[in-house]
């Protein structure tokens, strides 16, 4: 069996054993989510999707540093280097693991922003759906690139975050939102702004293996 | 087989290997013995490639280099850490074959199962590993280390948390791994009767 997919059902089998990732993710993505219906009265914002990004992006990381700080604290992390696999297949199994725990999260953050903020996507949900799962793509590139060198300092799980929230800010996000919102505006944006988000994707995975397998 | 020539290994300003050589035999058992901190654990690190070297004249593992042959010498490997790493939420079996499924091979289906029941565990084999015992642990470890047939072994102190039992199924194994033309290099503070030689190390230096 490819590797890639070895390490990859191995972080879903670990998480939904305990799914002590998944549910402090969801209940923090529903705190924010409450939280910001409750405090912006501002209907720009409101009608806009940067809220749905910006809960998407903090449990995000925060979700991908626990998956790493778990591995680092059991020092599993020393299993899967003893492993006869290339550094980078070891960056896309976990970036992989991640992304579909993510897409998950990020489901249950949909659907929540749907209910509270009154689906301003309207008939275009699925498309809107769809990019938020593209962008969960390089939020786990980036995500596991920081944690993996991050995590194993002092306050690690505070610097994965650190590390990943401004890059990802202009990048990932900004692009998701640019999508998202043309749906909503129904502006000719959405076509550019989702190449975008793919190319940055791809930069992300592929810069991501290739600084993996390098710094080794 | 192993072959290190003026080998040296730091962390930041102390010197924990110096200029050590060293030369293990296939089929040979070589057991390092020294005081905590001499440098036993680092060593078996480097030569795991779980660290680098800093230095060196040689250092091959079967002749390959350890640092640009990392992974082909990681097929090669089989290391017992001191404390084995295991992932709590999977059973026993899981984890044994998580690690034989990252090893290409072909391995029968149930190999997993067969190497359980010879390090004492198969009653215990769909149980949580984050439910087993010290010793358990050990047993765990120690097949996941001979799992993938190694060449060399490295082993941090293996009979840690054993009863007499575990002590003497690894005995047994590691006397017929030799046979098999296995090489193993052990760390341990005891006498350990049936190994070839015994070499002491003192502040990152053999004696």
């Amino acid at each position: 069996m490819n590797p890639i997919i070895v390490l990859l059902k191995k972080e879903l089998r670990v998480e939904f054993r305990t799914l002590q990732g998944i549910v402090p993710a969801a209940l923090m993505s529903f705190m924010i989510l409450m939280s910001l219906k409750f405090s912006i009265m501002d209907s720009v914002v409101i009608e806009k999707s940067g809220i749905l990004w910006v809960s998407v992006l903090l449990t995000g990381l925060g979700l991908i540093t626990h998956t790493a700080t778990r591995e680092i604290e059991r020092r599993t992390i020393e299993t899967l280097k003893l492993a006869p696999i290339t550094r980078y297949q070891l960056f896309l199994g976990r970036a992989f693991g991640s992304m579909i725990l993510l897409w998950i999260l990020s489901t249950i953050i949909f659907i929540l922003y749907s209910v509270l903020f009154e689906n301003v996507f309207s008939d275009e949900w699925p498309l809107a759906y769809l990019v938020v799962l593209v962008g969960c793509i390089g939020i786990s590139a980036v995500g596991n690139l920081a944690a993996s060198s991050m995590t194993p300092m002092y306050g690690g799980w505070m610097l994965t975050s650190l590390f990943s929230i401004p890059i990802l800010l202009f990048t990932v996000i900004e692009a998701g939102i640019k999508c998202t919102d043309s749906l909503i505006t129904d502006s000719s944006d959405f076509q550019i702004a989702l190449t975008l988000l793919f190319l940055y994707n791809l930069v992300f995975v592929t810069g991501g293996a290739w600084l993996s397998e390098i710094s080794d | 087989m192993i072959k290190l020539r003026n080998f040296f290994k730091s962390f930041g300003p102390k010197n924990v290997i110096r200029s050590l050589d060293l030369d293990l035999d296939s089929g040979e058992i070589l057991t390092i013995r020294g005081k905590n901190g001499s440098g036993k654990t680092t060593l078996l690190k480097v030569l795991s490639t779980l660290e680098k070297p800093d230095d060196y004249d040689l250092a091959e593992v079967d002749g390959f280099d350890l640092v640009s042959s990392s992974e082909e010498i990681r097929s090669r490997i089989g290391f017992l850490s001191h404390n084995p790493p295991f992932y709590p939420e999977l059973s026993g079996l899981e984890n044994l074959d998580f690690w034989l499924d990252l090893h290409p091979g072909d391995y029968a289906s149930d190999y997993s199962s067969e190497l359980l029941a010879q390090v004492g565990l198969v009653m215990f084999k769909d149980d949580m590993a984050g439910n087993y015992s010290r010793g358990m642990i050990q047993r765990l470890g120690f097949a996941i280390a001979i799992a993938h047939s190694p060449t060399t072994l490295l082993l941090d102190e293996p009979f840690t948390g054993l009863d007499d039992e575990g002590s003497q199924i690894i005995e047994d194994h590691l006397i017929r791994l030799k046979g098999n033309d296995c090489s193993v290099l052990l760390s341990s503070h005891d006498d350990i009767s049936f190994t070839d030689r015994t070499l002491e190390l003192d502040q990152g230096a053999l004696k």
